[in-house]
């Protein structure tokens, strides 16, 4: 009888003991590792440095010449029918993207409209990197059939016409000709200048603090971080840092470290697969606008990112990491945008198939459909409005 | 229960691919070495792969497609002057009446190409990588056509696959069929009673012949593998054990082998719901299989790779549930 009483007692403080555990783990607040917490910082939009440098646009921190580019950005005459500007496929309350699978302006692109918030902290621009700087990527929309379909001579044409953009224009870069009496270094040089100005203004938008941010503050000053997230938010923190081997790619402040990687996304229906980066680095060594070209401001020709560029076949269907900050106006996802959802993409890395072209660099995850919805919780976390020279847009 | 008609038939596809491709390598086509498609343009070589995307994901093809859809070919380059050619890629109905064994000598004698030409694209430098996206209209026998033109010497070097487009045809079923014939007469032979019927000389000669036709292929590195399922017959949704049984074709026991098995439906393009592991080697050639489940009825394939000191090689276990 006595030996009965004892198994009871046993049980019941098994019980007790593993009821404590879950509660521990349901409520309690996480204990971050030092390293984790070190992760986590990095994450931060705190963490973001100051704007870098674009040694290769004079007017890149100019008010005016980020006014004049506002404008021009929203200008539909830049275009062969009067009515594609570059907020088209970049619209504002999108988070600069344009929900579509692939972008459609005057025509349908080959790709899906990547987000302008961070690209100033890019050496690389598009999917595969073909541009170098924020403003050699301005430039090739106007002249792609696809797109704004005008060409150079037209664009400079505007500028010329229009009284206020002119005016601008000469306050910025010196007297502006008229097309039909410029060389061709002459008419480059003035695109050119279009695209800086443009990109002033692009690099004055940023993303701004998200709940995620609000818990790492919280977390690093000693404040009540339990209330910003959620349990299940922050267990898809502590996989999104471990063991779901995001932060492999999606690293720093922008969650993204601005690289070139194949995760064996499948075609879009119709197109052979995107061989993206091993063309986008050929194509931006023979950029007639990037960093080493004659329209760059930098005369030193100190051009690293070029010098170091990486090429070959491993880059076959190797595409840039785009940040995860904004997801929540930004689908669908992926270069062509193949998946529609965030929870198509975690089922995607679940899986992680082997790639049609090049090797899947990453590797299956075997994670369950709990963790899944976790992660997309978390995800969910980085959602914030975007800025324009600090005032939410 | 046990397969084991299944597995042979299996053995004679990999006898038909050891038959036919060396013949066909030598005037360029489509071969696979080490479980990679290879593509070989005279000399030049590059993996070769076709997926049907938007209907089988990211399964994997090496000539024959299953249906009759959306179909990307890619030929990775195994050799770097594939990257500097113009290349041109044509399908084309086969129509050399030669069936699998066209080649390039069928092809010329082809009067009007262009009308057999279902797909043609053009010559052109692809650097890295050559793809082609093509849909397929209709099932039925094609060939593919490959040309590489060398800069240099503006040689033109060609590779030809003939290829089914879903299961339009008898296949290799008249070949199996022809070689099980032949086997159940070798059968016959051996065990004494076809001589008692057609006395010595006959059975001699036969002997010969059937040496003759079997002489270019060796079983000796074909592993036949059976199983049993101690539990019974499997059933959906039951996890089980299997005992899987390697030995050569010389009835000698595999051991000590590495077995990896996986295992999916081909039609639906999903895996096994389980990753079932080899646990034990329970000696004379039997392995525990353990974790094994379908959790669907349909047409399953499961492939056992086995590797020895002697090489790898995998064996499919088509299963019907």
């Amino acid at each position: 009888m006595s030996s009965e009483l004892l198994k009871l007692a046993v049980l019941l403080a098994a019980f007790s003991l593993f009821v404590s555990a879950c509660d521990r783990g349901s409520s309690e607040a996480p204990e971050w590792t030092e390293v984790e917490v070190t992760i986590l910082k990095s994450l931060w939009l705190e963490s973001l440095p100051d704007l870098p440098d674009d040694p290769s646009n004079a007017v890149a921190n100019n008010a005016i010449a980020a006014e004049f580019g506002r404008k021009l950005f929203f200008d539909v005459r830049l275009s062969a029918n009067g009515g594609v500007s570059c907020a088209t496929c970049h619209q504002v309350a999108r988070r600069f993207t344009d929900g579509l699978k692939k972008a459609r302006a005057l025509g349908l692109s080959d790709r899906n409209t990547p987000s302008i918030v961070g690209s100033q902290y890019s050496p690389w621009q598009y999917w595969d990197g073909r541009r170098d700087s924020q403003w050699a990527q301005a430039l090739a929309p106007l002249e792609n059939a696809h797109e704004h379909g005008t060409n150079r001579t037209q664009v400079v044409d505007i500028v010329f016409g229009d009284a206020d953009y002119r005016m601008t224009y000469e306050a910025l870069f010196g007297p502006l000709q008229d097309t039909a009496g410029s060389d061709e270094v002459e008419l480059n040089t003035a695109f050119a200048n279009i695209g800086k100005s443009i990109a002033a203004f692009e690099r004055t938008i940023m993303p701004t603090t998200s709940r995620f941010d609000e818990y790492v503050a919280a977390l690093v000053r000693g404040g009540a971080q339990r209330e910003i997230l959620s349990a299940d938010e922050i267990a898809g923190l502590r996989l999104f840092i471990n063991e779901a081997n995001c932060t492999q790619c999606h690293n720093g402040p922008l969650l993204t470290n601005h690289e070139f990687h194949n995760t064996g996304v499948l075609n879009f229906p119709g197109d052979v697969p995107d061989k993206a980066r091993a063309g986008g680095v050929r194509e931006v060594f023979g950029s007639e606008f990037n960093c080493r070209s004659i329209y760059s401001d930098d005369s030193t020709g100190f051009c690293p990112e070029l010098d170091f560029a990486r090429s070959g076949i491993e880059l076959i269907g190797a595409t840039k990491t785009p940040s995860l900050r904004n997801l929540e106006h930004t689908a669908p996802f992926m270069h062509k945008g193949q998946l529609s959802s965030i929870a198509d993409v975690l089922d995607h890395y679940n899986k992680a198939p082997d790639a049609m072209i090049g090797h899947n660099e990453a590797e299956p995850l075997g994670l369950n459909v709990t963790e899944l919805h976790q992660l997309e919780a978390f995800l969910a976390t980085l959602a914030a409005p975007v800025s324009e020279l600090g005032v939410e847009l | 229960m046990i397969s084991r008609r299944a597995v042979l038939y299996y053995q004679l596809i990999s006898l038909f691919a050891v038959l036919f491709s060396g013949d066909v390598s030598a005037h360029g086509g489509v071969v696979e070495e080490d479980d990679l498609c290879v593509i070989k343009v005279n000399y030049l070589r590059a993996h070769f792969k076709v997926y049907q995307p938007s209907t089988l994901g990211h399964e994997q093809y090496c000539e024959d497609l299953p249906m009759a859809t959306e179909s990307v070919f890619v030929m990775e380059y195994l050799h770097d002057s594939l990257s500097e050619m113009p290349i041109d890629f044509r399908i084309i109905r086969n129509v050399t009446g030669k069936g699998r064994f066209a080649r390039m000598e069928d092809i010329d004698l082809i009067d009007d190409i262009d009308s057999a030409t279902v797909f043609y694209r053009a010559p052109v430098v692809e650097p890295d990588i050559y793809l082609v996206n093509y849909q397929f209209a209709e099932e039925g026998d094609f060939i593919g056509i490959v040309s590489a033109r060398h800069p240099a010497t503006g040689k033109v070097y060609a590779a030809v696959f003939p290829f089914e487009v879903g299961f339009t045809g008898l296949g290799y079923w008249p070949f199996f069929i022809g070689m099980l014939m032949l086997i159940q007469f070798q059968y016959l032979l051996m065990s004494g009673r076809l001589k008692r019927w057609l006395g010595k000389e006959v059975a001699v000669a036969t002997c010969v012949i059937l040496g003759l036709l079997l002489s270019p292929v060796s079983f000796a590195e074909n592993l036949v593998v059976t199983y049993t399922t101690p539990d019974g017959d499997p059933e959906i949704n039951k996890m089980h054990d299997w005992i899987v049984h390697i030995e050569n074709d010389d009835g000698l026991k595999v051991e000590g082998a590495i077995v990896d098995v996986e295992g999916g439906m081909p039609k639906h393009n999903h895996g096994l719901p389980t990753k079932p592991l080899i646990t034990a080697e329970l000696g004379n050639g039997d392995y525990k299989l353990e974790g094994m489940r379908f959790h669907m009825s349909g047409y399953w394939e499961i492939v056992v790779s086995i590797t020895t000191d002697n090489g790898s090689s995998k064996v499919m276990i088509p299963l019907q549930l």
